[in-house]
């Protein structure tokens, strides 16, 4: 609270009621030319307290900036001036170290205004509101916070000059993303820290929905990032046995109702929510022990649900199929499901793949991912997906400890690295090292801080994520997984060898060649730091764009030669992570097939977008995509993303982007398609986004001849 | 000629062995190439022919089109020879 102070003792007495004490003291001046109020040892006692100087050096400061206010004559101070006179001695002096301990976190009016009038950007997820103009208010400050306090200078400044991306500061004192377990709830029940009121396991389906809902919300305040659940028709399936097929559907309406409702909880943002479902019972749950109604095992095992959990995934996408009120699509819950051996193997799944296609299709709500051969997957944050290894197999027999996260997202700038490298390879390859060096220290950085968080236990601020109802703290730090991302391989080896990696074979293995460097070193720092470093393709929703903006400053002569977008009107992008270039004609077999090349190597999952547009594909030419997608493929993860218009006047929506609406024609309508793994309006993209999706090519000809 | 490609990876059982025909069909005059998969290099090559076991052979013609391939398994010296002739 930076406040001016007129010394009349009414007001200071006002004052007193809103400002912390030392802010006070240090505000209080008098109205005449005496300063009896002043009180000069508040100086000294905030840098005793906040920095590591010495009490002389501090009530030397301390009476020099005294000098100065008396010697300026000037009638009002306020606290921040106070502390940036004193800021500015202790420069004098060469305290850099002091200084910036002792810098005080805030914003200009100017900005607050402009923040509270207009939407953010930089999320579009965040609707515009009281509630989203709080949530960007505290992540500013926690941002400068993270980056003064929780990051050594070479880090902060390696993420400030755009050679590296620390994702989501402004909530760096939260994990980045998380995959829950159903099973948690189902048998502890809704037993929260600090919560007032603790709920039994559920009886009916309706309650242990409400639970996940409950918790799900604890979740969103506590993590970054996505909340992934996995693995619910089959959990929910116990709970489903006796319910009409009225009441499935009216469940699985409840279920994405709930998660797709905006402005539920932090910042008015929908819980970014991702479902896993199977069509089969993975191999790890078969023969797991049910748990049912009240939290008691059934006495029998996940296999014999079977029925009742395909009951459950069909009334799901019946609904995705329906699409929300006005026929939109969900936005959330993603559906994720998982195309596998067993799914090939298990009845019915010919008519279910026909099912998920068809919403894929209609709606685009469908993620279908690969889990080939034997490893088996859980997918968390946008794309972010974990095989599990044998520990997590051992879990599996105890559903409720399948409980993963990651702790943190950090993105190479990849095109500045070649515009660096001059055309060099030692050069290129040794720039990459030194940055995932120093992405690693960022991990290492970041994870101190949460550790110093969660030792506070239950009485500390991530208390929710400290509670052991089964014995171990909820969050499994030693399973925790440290994203390496990257953004822009294209341009990268498009400035680097001359050519887009669509261009040429040789261009194209020099990106795998990168890829696999990358690959070598998480691994490497992997064993060094005892950490669980792995590639990401990073989602890049704002990161695409603030690369390339910072890129065409900083490196204008080489960045305009490859940055993609349009320049003119500042509407430019890099390529995300190791795409191939969005606008090429290229068929989409062929397109999932040499992204899927690198899926393999980057090991926090993958996703190859197919872009609709307006064109429909038939439910049988998208399923048999889907089987030659798994057969003859590596890709991991798919989404189809058509596009819609949606009127705000008559609250229909119809296929395709257009200016106004075509069955009223109005003109106040929403575009809406994915952004990145999501979809959302578009009148909330940035600059960036907005030229990507101009470029986008939307596989028109091959929907027409049926490819796809 | 095309070329014999042959994926290896340090501590894999029977890796030498596929090696070890590697080197007869080089002195016998074929053009060899051996990529160890935990180099960049060797990883790269090995993702773009989607190889995900080791040891792996691929027999490519001169347009570079794969004319035969064993992965994870290491084939008679004369059954690679029958392709290459
Ligand atoms: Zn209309």
């Amino acid at each position: 609270m930076s406040t001016v102070i007129k010394l009349d003792d009414k007001l200071k007495a006002q004052m007193a009621d809103i400002l912390e004490t030392t802010d006070m003291a240090l505000f209080v001046r008098t109205s005449d030319e005496s300063m009896h109020d002043w009180e000069r040892e508040k100086i000294v006692e905030a840098l005793m307290r906040e920095t590591v100087i010495d009490r002389d050096t501090a009530i030397l400061i301390s009476k020099e900036v005294e000098a100065e206010i008396i010697k300026s004559g000037i009638k009002m101070v306020t606290a921040p001036l106070i502390r940036e006179l004193v800021n500015a001695k202790l420069i004098e002096k060469g305290l850099e170290d002091a200084r910036k301990m002792h810098t005080r976190l805030g914003m200009p009016i100017y900005d607050v205004d402009q923040l509270i009038l207009h939407p953010n950007k930089e999320n579009a997820n965040v609707p515009h509101g009281p509630e989203a103009t709080n949530l960007t208010l505290a992540e500013t400050i926690k941002k400068e916070y993270a980056l003064l306090s929780v990051f050594s200078d070479d880090v902060s400044d390696a993420h400030m000059i755009g050679d590296i991306h620390l994702h989501d500061l402004g909530f760096i004192d939260r994990p980045y993303c998380s995959g829950q377990s159903l099973e948690y709830i189902k048998k502890f029940g809704l037993n929260l820290p600090n919560s007032l009121s603790m709920a039994k396991p559920a009886k009916h389906p309706e309650v242990l929905l409400a639970h996940m809902v409950k918790f799900a919300a604890a979740l969103q305040s506590h993590f970054a990032g996505a909340i992934g659940w996995d693995a619910i028709n089959i959990f929910f399936a116990p709970y489903i046995e006796g319910l009409s097929d009225k009441d499935v559907k009216q469940l699985a309406q409840m279920l994405i109702f709930e998660f797709s409702q905006q402005a539920v909880a932090r910042g008015g943002q929908a819980i970014f929510t991702d479902i896993n479902l199977y069509w089969e019972v993975p191999k790890h749950f078969e023969d797991v022990e049910a748990i049912g109604p009240g939290g008691e095992f059934t006495g029998r095992k996940y296999s014999e649900y079977i029925h009742h959990s395909h009951r459950f995934v069909k009334a799901l996408f019946e609904v995705y199929m329906e699409g929300d009120g006005s026929g939109r699509p969900f936005f959330f819950p993603k559906p994720l499901v998982h195309i596998t051996e067993k799914f090939f193997k298990t009845e019915g799944h010919e008519e279910f793949l026909n099912l998920i296609s068809e919403v894929a299709a209609e709606k685009g709500n469908t993620y279908f991912v690969f889990d080939r051969g034997e490893t088996a997957k859980i997918s968390e944050c946008c794309r972010l997906s974990f095989k599990l290894d044998e520990n997590d197999l051992k879990d599996a027999k105890q559903p409720w400890r399948m409980r993963y996260c990651a702790l943190q997202n950090v993105t190479l700038n990849l095109p500045r690295i070649a515009y660096k490298a001059k055309g060099d390879d030692s050069r290129l390859f040794a720039e990459i090292y030194r940055l995932m060096e120093l992405a690693a220290k960022a991990h290492r950085q970041k994870k101190d801080f949460i550790e110093k968080l969660l030792s506070h236990k239950e009485k500390g601020p991530l208390a929710l994520l400290t509670m052991e109802r089964d014995g171990i703290p909820y969050l499994r730090m030693h399973r925790a997984t440290f994203l390496m991302g990257m953004l822009g391989l294209n341009e990268m080896v498009q400035y680097h060898t001359g050519y887009q990696m669509h261009e040429s074979k040789e261009a194209f293995k020099f990106g795998l060649k990168v890829i696999a460097h990358m690959k070598l070193i998480t691994d490497r720092l992997s064993k060094t730091y005892g950490m669980r470093f792995v590639l990401e393709q990073t989602p890049a929703e704002s990161t695409a764009y603030r690369f390339a903006k910072l890129d065409i400053m900083r490196y204008p002569k080489e960045a305009k030669d490859v940055i993609k977008g349009d320049i003119s009107n500042n509407e430019i992008y890099y390529t995300n992570s190791t795409y191939l270039n969005n606008s090429v004609e290229i068929n989409p077999i062929e397109r999932v097939r040499q992204e899927g090349l690198f899926h393999p190597m980057i090991e926090a999952g993958s996703l190859t977008h197919v872009w609709l547009g307006e064109a429909k594909p038939s439910a049988s030419s998208l399923s048999n995509f889907i089987k030659k997608v798994f057969r003859f493929t590596l890709n991991d993860q798919i989404a189809f993303s058509p596009e819609f218009t949606t009127c705000n006047s008559c609250g229909r929506t119809s296929r395709g982007l257009s200016d106004t609406c075509v069955y009223c024609g109005s003109s106040d309508v929403d575009g809406i398609t994915r952004i990145t793994g999501y979809f959302t309006k578009i009148s909330s993209w940035n600059k960036g986004k907005l030229g990507e999706l101009k470029d986008r090519y939307r596989n028109k000809a091959f929907i027409n001849q049926g490819e796809i | 000629m095309g070329s014999v490609k042959i994926f290896v990876k340090p501590g894999c059982h029977f890796c030498p062995a596929a090696e070890k025909i590697g080197e007869i069909l080089k002195s016998e005059g074929f053009p060899v190439f051996h990529y160890n998969i935990e180099t960049p290099d060797g990883l790269a090559e090995a993702a773009f022919y989607s190889v995900m076991a080791t040891p792996t052979i691929i027999l490519e013609d001169e347009s570079e089109t794969t004319v035969a391939q064993w992965r994870g398994v290491v084939p008679q010296l004369d059954e690679i020879k029958s392709y290459l002739r």
